[in-house]
């Protein structure tokens, strides 16, 4: 295989990019990094963040318009989730600690329900 | 037709021959490419479920966007210090557990440790208001008091990664009697002057860190994502013509999968969090000044008098060795160790050579200071 990649002009040509990649990284990062550039960077990211403000609401409207949901709808239903998650989270915690009351490991693997490990390991002798 | 196209002998014209030739090296091309094709569609398939964080554990403590987890322990007899693992708060934690084998947290079971997690949960519209002092203060110390009363063991041992290694070396500075033993951190910046691309967008006095956060509270994955791979742009259009290389090595390609996935899987930052990181820590570089203060109390490092590993990767390009490496001097142990290995940011923690030489030094590191 390895003789076949060697004449696999496109093997050939994908591995050189692949060792060139850093350098070609770095030198584009310099020019993205360039004090000036950073500067104007920095502007259009504001002008970035008003025009997404702008598209949001007017897209938001838009799309509310003919019945499909917007970015921010998709965004709420993402929280309404994350507090689900939440309340799940609280619930679990609530078992792990009740669990610990008792005595118990998960009721879900039986080999847990026993006693926790002892705690006297000592490091193997270094020879 | 045959005739016409053989000499009088019956033999093949050189033209013809030349043209059965490349109709042979034609068909063994495609062969080649469909063999490929054939070999990578069961590792690709495994794109939609590529069994990150396997490992067994359970839930112990949440609160707002932190979760303690405790990972069940492999052996029977175990180190008495327990290890906390910190995650950044900008990336997902299964990093740490990518899969059998290729596996931090099934490492340090193996080697009889008590492995707790502090993981992280993508923040809501109400947590926008977390800054660094609640992640410190609150959500770390919370923590490790849990901890603590669950295994029931005074001491622990923190390995913080990246930005959790900040979190766990903020924790130690400003909380010296909550039962840190030892402390381990993993590629922690901790000088803003080292984080050449950063650092410039943060000075640029056009960068409006209140106008992004009042516009997003929290700050999307996908900034931050942005962020990340503009220190390195072509990284992943490289790995993509690697993993085309590759395609017929599985092993490889689900490991690139797996990277891959996790690489994408960046978390949103809470905004306060961001201010805080963009003014205090990268444009005002704060902390390796020793003037960060959280809840007004002066953060120097020099509190740090517990037994202090620091491990540092020579191409990480997103922590470079220059942002990381003045966090040795600015602790005040006495008791310190640095190691610096060949490899990137991801491959301390993940990658396959650190199982054979990172993790073991780490292991003899921290056996002996866990009994």
């Amino acid at each position: 295989m390895d003789d076949e990649n060697s004449l696999n002009a496109l093997h050939m040509w994908r591995e050189w990019l692949v060792k060139s990649e850093k350098g070609w990284s770095d030198a584009l990062t310099e020019i993205i990094g360039d004090r000036a550039l950073s500067k104007d960077m920095g502007r259009w990211a504001q002008e970035g963040l008003h025009t997404h403000r702008m598209l949001s609401e007017s897209l938001g409207q838009m799309l509310a318009n003919v019945n499909l949901p917007s970015r921010q709808d998709v965004l709420d239903v993402g929280e309404r989730l994350g507090r689900v998650e939440e309340a799940l989270a609280a619930v679990q915690v609530e078992l792990h600690g009740l669990r610990a009351h008792l005595g118990v490991g998960p009721a879900a693997t039986a080999a847990l329900a026993q006693p926790r490990p002892r705690r006297t390991r000592r490091p193997p002798k270094q020879n | 037709m045959a005739t016409a196209n053989t000499d009088r002998a019956g033999q093949m014209p050189h033209a013809q021959m030349a043209q059965a030739d490349i109709d042979n090296r034609l068909r063994q091309i495609i062969d080649r490419a469909l063999s490929r094709g054939a070999l990578g569609v069961p590792a690709l398939a495994l794109d939609l479920d590529l069994g990150v964080g396997q490992t067994p554990k359970e839930l112990v403590h949440a609160r707002d966007t932190a979760r303690l987890y405790r990972y069940l322990p492999k052996l029977d007899e175990i180190y008495r210090v327990p290890v906390l693992l910190v995650m950044s708060p900008v990336a997902k934690g299964y990093i740490l557990d990518l899969a059998p084998g290729q596996s931090f947290v099934e490492y340090l079971l193996e080697c009889g440790y008590d492995v707790y997690l502090l993981d992280w949960v993508a923040p809501r519209r109400e947590h926008a208001g977390l800054g660094l002092a609640d992640y410190v203060c609150d959500m770390t110390a919370g923590a490790v008091e849990q901890l603590r009363s669950d295994c029931g063991e005074a001491d622990v041992s923190m390995i913080g990664y990246c930005m959790g290694g900040l979190l766990a070396c903020l924790h130690a500075c400003l909380k010296p009697n909550s039962g840190v033993k030892n402390l381990v951190c993993f590629t922690t910046p901790v000088n803003s002057e080292g984080m050449t691309l950063h650092k410039r967008w943060a000075d640029s006095k056009a960068f409006d860190i209140d106008l992004l956060v009042k516009e997003f509270g929290n700050i999307p994955s996908e900034i931050v994502n942005a962020s990340m791979q503009a220190l390195r742009p072509f990284q992943r259009a490289a790995a993509s013509l690697q993993l085309l290389n590759n395609v017929v090595d599985d092993d490889f390609v689900k490991a690139t999968l797996r990277f891959d996935r996790w690489g994408a899987d960046q978390l949103p930052i809470p905004g306060e969090l961001m201010r805080d990181m963009t003014r205090d820590i990268l444009r005002e570089n704060l902390l390796a000044r020793g003037e960060l203060r959280l809840r007004s109390r002066r953060v120097d490092l020099k509190r740090i008098r517990v037994p202090f590993l620091h491990v540092a990767a020579e191409f990480d390009h997103i922590v470079p060795a220059a942002a990381s490496r003045d966090l040795i001097d600015m602790v005040g142990s006495k008791d310190k160790q640095e190691i610096v290995i060949k490899g990137g940011h991801v491959s301390l923690v993940a990658g396959a050579s650190a199982r054979k030489r990172l993790w073991p030094q780490l292991d003899r590191w921290l056996a002996q200071r866990s009994l």
